[in-house]
């Protein structure tokens, strides 16, 4: 049956920066390779913070596989790091430059529609080559299988594809690593949630304000009270010619704290601290959200099933490391090793092997240790227990805490610019909240400006999107509140007391009282991935092509 | 010294400069500028990069004194890919087997050998007429492959198939004419030929279409009406049509069939162009949105007849067709083989890829009749019922359009009834939604659950309405709901909140509950006074 198909040797699904990685590498290595990605564009569908790293220490780097990158693709290198602490108005400030440059060859800010549309043309000019390319408005909607075994993917809008290899690098919510039960979609605590906006800016306004030369950038990341006790923190760094400015929660403290996330987005937006670089104006380009897995959590130690590989989001590959984010150069390193793997097994005859030594090339390479570090999983059991965290919390708001706060001051700048001591960092309150709080409190100066912009509510940043609208891709299976009335706050582009949004809170009678159930509408989604995990839903993506298009990202 | 200096330039003028530069002691003398000057990591890498794709182009391996043990197996596939020679090619085969012995290089070059040996059976097969090549069977000439295997058959003229719909022609139809006049116009010049294009018209009535034939572009109408060709049909279509082009015997179609046809790639047409070209004995391109005649050099042995040779074949029709959604495009030749004719050239098109042509206002052209007695036995399958696509609710026609919103929320079916009422007590007036109330999960009792359907949704994804009036009744505005609405006469809003943004854009505003608003308007209209209820209602805030 399954030889009536059309085949190829690979076929990579999903064109972000680990699916365009891995099918360059393919077809560098003359692999015959297809590349299937759902959005009308490569990129259109994508979100990130922005800032893509080259580590020295990386077995592959994006600019090491597509020359000129740099100069087609990114924003602006991005030299300057700092952290600010907040309390209320007050703010201590650390420059964190020195873990950013720490293993960085370099690092620059990136916005997705742009960077990957980019790489896609490359990756679609080399598979091409191959007797492969690179096909967009293509959903993967599966597996194929053949007696049981994975021999290619199936598709809404094409025949079954069959193939030796399948590289899924169809990022967070990854409907194929599903499929194959790699990935469960169970656990709020093993994903963040971001939201970012990208704000319209002169590029010399962002010269000007930031205090930075044409062609150079500046990263800052905030944390501390800002966000309700949520845990969680802000990022902003400079584009070419805007601002990405967003926020990045862990996703069972969103849906614990019952928090609104564009709400969240907004204090970050008006505290005063933003005003400098504000000043008043504020144009609001594009609203995106996404989910983000923690790799310390959710990294597959063993990402293979079959002629399956998982690579990047797909496979959890996204290291939090403390505020910085690293997820789309692990997604190339992991593309470019899982490709390497399937061409060193194929000539040797044996391509079944691949997922094995894709497996050992991450190990090898030291990519699974740097996902999941061994002194993160030793720690977390005590300082994540609640009792410790509570401890913490006393001891530093105590007298004697605060008088170590002080007293470290320059000791506390240089821990948060260990790498090693990042990587350690316990998921609690305190490290997200209590630390920059007191630090704030204790060492901070009050900032001495009023910040009176105005971001969209949340009706118009839905209005200022565009959509493609298709069949909804999601369906509730509990409508009951207790299931999926979580997703009316976690949703970003949800919210109680709010028509407008995908899900809605309702009351209903029933004979003899009133249920509180939600409603949900597609048609606003922005496709983040969050009511995947936080309600009770069948969740897939929509078809090729519909939905949400992002023109940053 | 290179033509290019590379350190008087910035590295984003380098990047397609080095691209266009193919000689390799070139490329070295600019690397060593480079070194020398500032040395700048990313104008190495480039110029590196381009080194090493020249480079490659001109290194030659030897098949028969490589070290096979050096090669990759991708090295051994593009090694084997230029050998001809199969001798040569078994040598390396044994040393691959002798040496490292990988299956996946043994397999590039078994597969090298097996395609020139096949190549080469192919050239020597004699034509074997169907009768002598399968001896046992009754009927060889019926061989699956055709129906005739006309050779060297005699074709003109570019036919095409006009569709029509409801006693008019569709304008796919008129489309196809324009490019069809425009086809053969340059035809005809280029090949100092009298081509034409025929217009084929068959139905019932279709009589009445001729003139408009002429006018978009046809030499010539051939037409055949029947009342039984009143809906299409497989058999009488497919028969009438081959019959015209292929079997009739008129003193203008000194031909055996048509050199090119065009279908409509409609439902029907797709169907008629698959029959049709089948009992013509040809191909078929279908839904193609490109078409041009142009020759075409073909070294495809099976198509030329002799291997290593290029024929270039005139006349032929290249039909573009986007494959994988539109991502790629195939161009389709249907070329004759040297013991088959594969004429006509056909293709079907898809609706909208053609411009509509300005109709001319006195065509000049020939119109027949094609006279043939239909057999009573191509009608055996009869159409007995058929039934027009549901059109859903249109709301357009309205004087009055009476929407609701969530509003409705705390009794949804009361809202539903409220609005119902209203409704009825204008003269031509019907009932919207907003898309919130649709995706609710209220629950509605039964005498109004079938009104609340995406068939009544009002804005960006569901109907664009401009009645006189328009009563947003709880509904907030969103902007999608908004472009649905917002060219209406005059906008009349009831809502709790007067921050509602649909108070922006509304005429009046009432701010109030709508349990208690709906029935008094209601009632004010039916005592027919309306105006000044409403006037007593909206608030001056
Ligand atoms: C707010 C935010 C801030 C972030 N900040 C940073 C940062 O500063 N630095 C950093 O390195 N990382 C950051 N990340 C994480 C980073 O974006 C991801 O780790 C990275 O994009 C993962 O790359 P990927 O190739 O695995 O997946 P993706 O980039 O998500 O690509 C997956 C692709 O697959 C396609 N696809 C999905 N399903 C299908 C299907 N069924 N069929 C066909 N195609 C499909 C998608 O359309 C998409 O193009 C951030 C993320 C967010 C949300
Ligand atoms: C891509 C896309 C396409 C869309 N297409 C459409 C579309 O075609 N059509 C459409 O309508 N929507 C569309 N929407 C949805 C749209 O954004 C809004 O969500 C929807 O119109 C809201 O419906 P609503 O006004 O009924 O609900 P809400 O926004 O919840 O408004 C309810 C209003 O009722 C008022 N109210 C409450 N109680 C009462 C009372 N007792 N009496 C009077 N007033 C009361 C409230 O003050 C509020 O203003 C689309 C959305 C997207 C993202
Ligand atoms: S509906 Fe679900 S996937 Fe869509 S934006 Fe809301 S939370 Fe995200």
């Amino acid at each position: 049956m399954t030889d009536d198909y059309e085949h190829y040797e690979a076929v990579v699904v999903g064109a972000g920066p680990g699916g365009a990685a891995a099918a360059a590498t393919l077809a560098d290595r003359g692999v015959e390779t297809l590349v299937l990605e759902r959005g009308v564009e490569a990129g259109s569908k994508n979100v990130s913070g922005g800032l893509i790293y080259a580590e020295e220490s990386a077995p592959y780097t994006i600019d090491g596989l597509f020359s000129g990158f740099r100069q087609g693709a990114t924003e602006r290198p991005v030299s300057e790091y700092y952290i600010h602490n907040v309390a209320g108005d007050r703010v201590k400030t650390f420059d964190l430059g020195d873990v950013h440059h720490h293993d960085t060859e370099w690092c620059d800010a990136v916005l997705r529609r742009r960077m990957d549309s980019w790489l896609a043309e490359r990756v679609h000019e080399r598979t091409r080559e191959t007797g492969g390319g690179l096909l967009s408005g293509v959903r993967v909607d599966g597996l194929l299988r053949d007696e049981g075994e994975i021999v290619g993917v199936t598709c809404e809008e094409l025949d079954p594809i069959t193939a030796d290899v399948v590289i899924a690098a169809d990022g967070v919510n990854s409907e194929l690593a599903r499929d194959a039960g790699l990935m469960d979609w169970a656990e709020p605590d093993e994903w963040f949630q971001g939201v970012k906006a990208v704000v319209d800016m002169d590029p010399d306004l962002v010269d000007d304000r930031f205090d930075v030369p044409p062609d150079d950038g500046v990263a800052h990341l905030f944390s501390g009270d800002l966000f309700d006790g949520v845990r969680g923190g802000g990022f902003l760094y400079t584009n070419e010619a805007s601002l990405s400015i967003g926020t990045v929660f862990h996703l069972d403290s969103l849906a614990d704290e019952r928090a609104e996330p564009h709400e969240l987005l907004d204090s970050l937006l008006t505290h005063p601290l933003l005003d400098q670089w504000f000043q008043g104006e504020y144009h609001e380009r594009e609203y995106a959200a996404k989910l983000v897995p923690d790799s310390k959590k959710a990294a597959h130690p063993s990402p293979h099933q079959g002629r399956l590989l998982l690579v990047g989001d797909a496979a959890g590959q996204m290291q939090a490391q403390g505020p910085i984010i690293k997820g789309m150069n692990h997604a190339v390193s992991a593309g470019g090793l899982a490709a390497e793997a399937f061409a060193e097994a194929q000539s040797r005859g044996n391509p079944a092997s691949a997922g094995a030594l894709y497996e050992r090339k991450l190990e090898d390479e030291g990519v699974m240790a740097t996902l999941r570090p061994t002194r993160y999983r030793l720690t977390r059991a005590v300082s994540e227990h609640d009792l410790v965290t509570r401890a913490a919390e006393g001891v530093l708001d105590s007298a004697v805490g605060r008088a170590g706060v002080r007293a470290f001051d320059g000791l506390l700048e240089r821990g948060f610019n260990s790498p090693f001591l990042l990587g350690m960092i316990p998921d609690t309150r305190t490290s997200y909240v209590t630390i920059p709080r007191v630090v704030a409190e204790e060492l901070g100066e009050p900032v001495e400006a009023t910040n009176d912009v105005e971001p969209p509510a949340l009706d118009d940043r839905i209005g200022d999107l565009t959509y493609d609208v298709g069949e909804p891709h999601i369906e509730l299976q509990d409508n009951s509140w207790a299931a999926s009335g979580t997703a009316v706050t976690a949703c970003p582009v949800s919210a109680r007391e709010f028509g407008g949004g995908c899900y809605r809170e309702e009351t209903i009678r029933t004979n003899g009282g009133t249920e509180r159930v939600v409603s949900l509408d597609t048609q606003p989604c922005v496709e983040c991935g969050t009511c995947a995990i936080v309600a009770d839903t069948e969740w897939d993506h929509p078809a090729g092509g519909k939905g949400v298009e992002f023109e940053e990202g | 010294m290179p033509e290019i200096d590379p350190t008087e330039h910035d590295i984003t003028e380098l990047g397609p400069e080095i691209a266009d530069v193919d000689d390799e002691q070139e490329l070295e003398e600019m690397l060593a500028l480079e070194k020398g000057g500032e040395g700048r990591e990313g104008v190495l890498t480039l110029i590196e990069d381009r080194l090493e794709t020249v480079g490659s182009d001109e290194e030659t391996v030897d098949p028969e004194t490589v070290d096979l043990t050096d090669l990759s197996v991708a090295d051994v596939a593009n090694m084997v890919r230029e050998v001809e020679d199969v001798e040569v090619l078994r040598d390396v085969l044994e040393r691959e087997t002798a040496g490292k012995d990988r299956k996946g290089a043994k397999s590039q070059i078994e597969n090298r050998i097996e395609s020139l040996e096949s190549t080469g059976a192919e050239s020597e097969v004699e034509y074997v007429p169907p009768a002598e090549k399968h001896p046992d069977l009754d009927h060889p000439t019926n061989d699956k492959r055709y129906v005739e295997g006309t050779v060297d058959g005699d074709y003109r003229d570019m036919w095409v198939f006009c569709e029509t719909q409801r006693g008019e022609l569709i304008d796919v139809s008129r489309e196809m004419l324009g490019k069809a006049r425009e086809m053969m116009d340059g035809y005809n010049d280029d090949h100092d030929a009298d081509e034409a294009v025929v217009a084929v018209l068959i139905g019932d009535g279709v009589g009445d279409l001729t003139d408009e034939c002429l006018a978009y572009g046809a030499d010539r109408v051939v037409y055949h009406e029947d009342e039984r060709l009143q809906r299409f049909r497989h058999r009488p279509y497919t028969e009438i049509f081959c019959h015209m082009c292929r079997d009739w015997a008129v003193d203008w179609r000194d031909y055996h069939e048509p050199r090119y046809t065009i279908f409509p790639a409609t439902n029907n047409g797709r169907d008629l162009s698959a029959l049709v070209q089948g009992e013509l004995d040809s191909g078929l391109a279908s839904d193609c949105s490109g078409l041009y005649i142009e020759e075409a050099d073909i070294s495809n042995p099976a198509k030329t007849g002799a291997p290593g040779e290029t024929t270039t074949f005139e006349k032929v029709l290249h039909m573009k067709r986007p494959d994988f959604s539109g991502f790629e495009y195939s161009t389709i030749l249907c070329i004759d083989k040297p013991h088959r004719d594969f004429h006509p050239q056909g293709a079907s098109v898809i609706p909208g890829s053609f411009e509509m042509p300005d109709a001319e206002s006195e065509p000049d052209g020939e119109v027949v009749e094609h006279d043939l007695e239909l057999p009573a036995e191509w009608f055996r399958i009869e159409v007995t019922d058929f039934d027009a696509l549901e059109g859903g609710v249109d709301l357009t026609g309205n004087e009055v359009v009476v929407a609701l919103g969530r509003g409705i929320g705390r009794d949804p079916t009361r809202g539903i009834e409220l609005g119902l009422e209203f409704v009825d007590a204008f003269e031509s007036a019907d009932l919207g939604l907003s898309r919130g109330v649709i995706t609710a999960s209220y629950q509605f009792d039964g005498h109004v659950a079938d009104y609340v359907a995406e068939e009544r949704q009002i804005g960006e994804s569901g109907q664009v309405v401009e009645p006189e009036l328009y009563v947003a009744v709880g509904i907030s505005g969103a902007v999608q709901h908004k472009v649905g609405m917002d060219e209406s006469d005059t906008i009349v809003a009831i809502n709790t909140d007067p921050d509602a943004d649909i108070k922006d854009f509304s005429d009046y505003y009432v701010h109030g509950d709508l349990f208690e608003v709906l029935p008094r308007l209601t009632e004010a209209l039916e005592a027919g006074e309306f105006d000044r209820a409403l006037a007593a209602e909206v608030s001056d805030d």
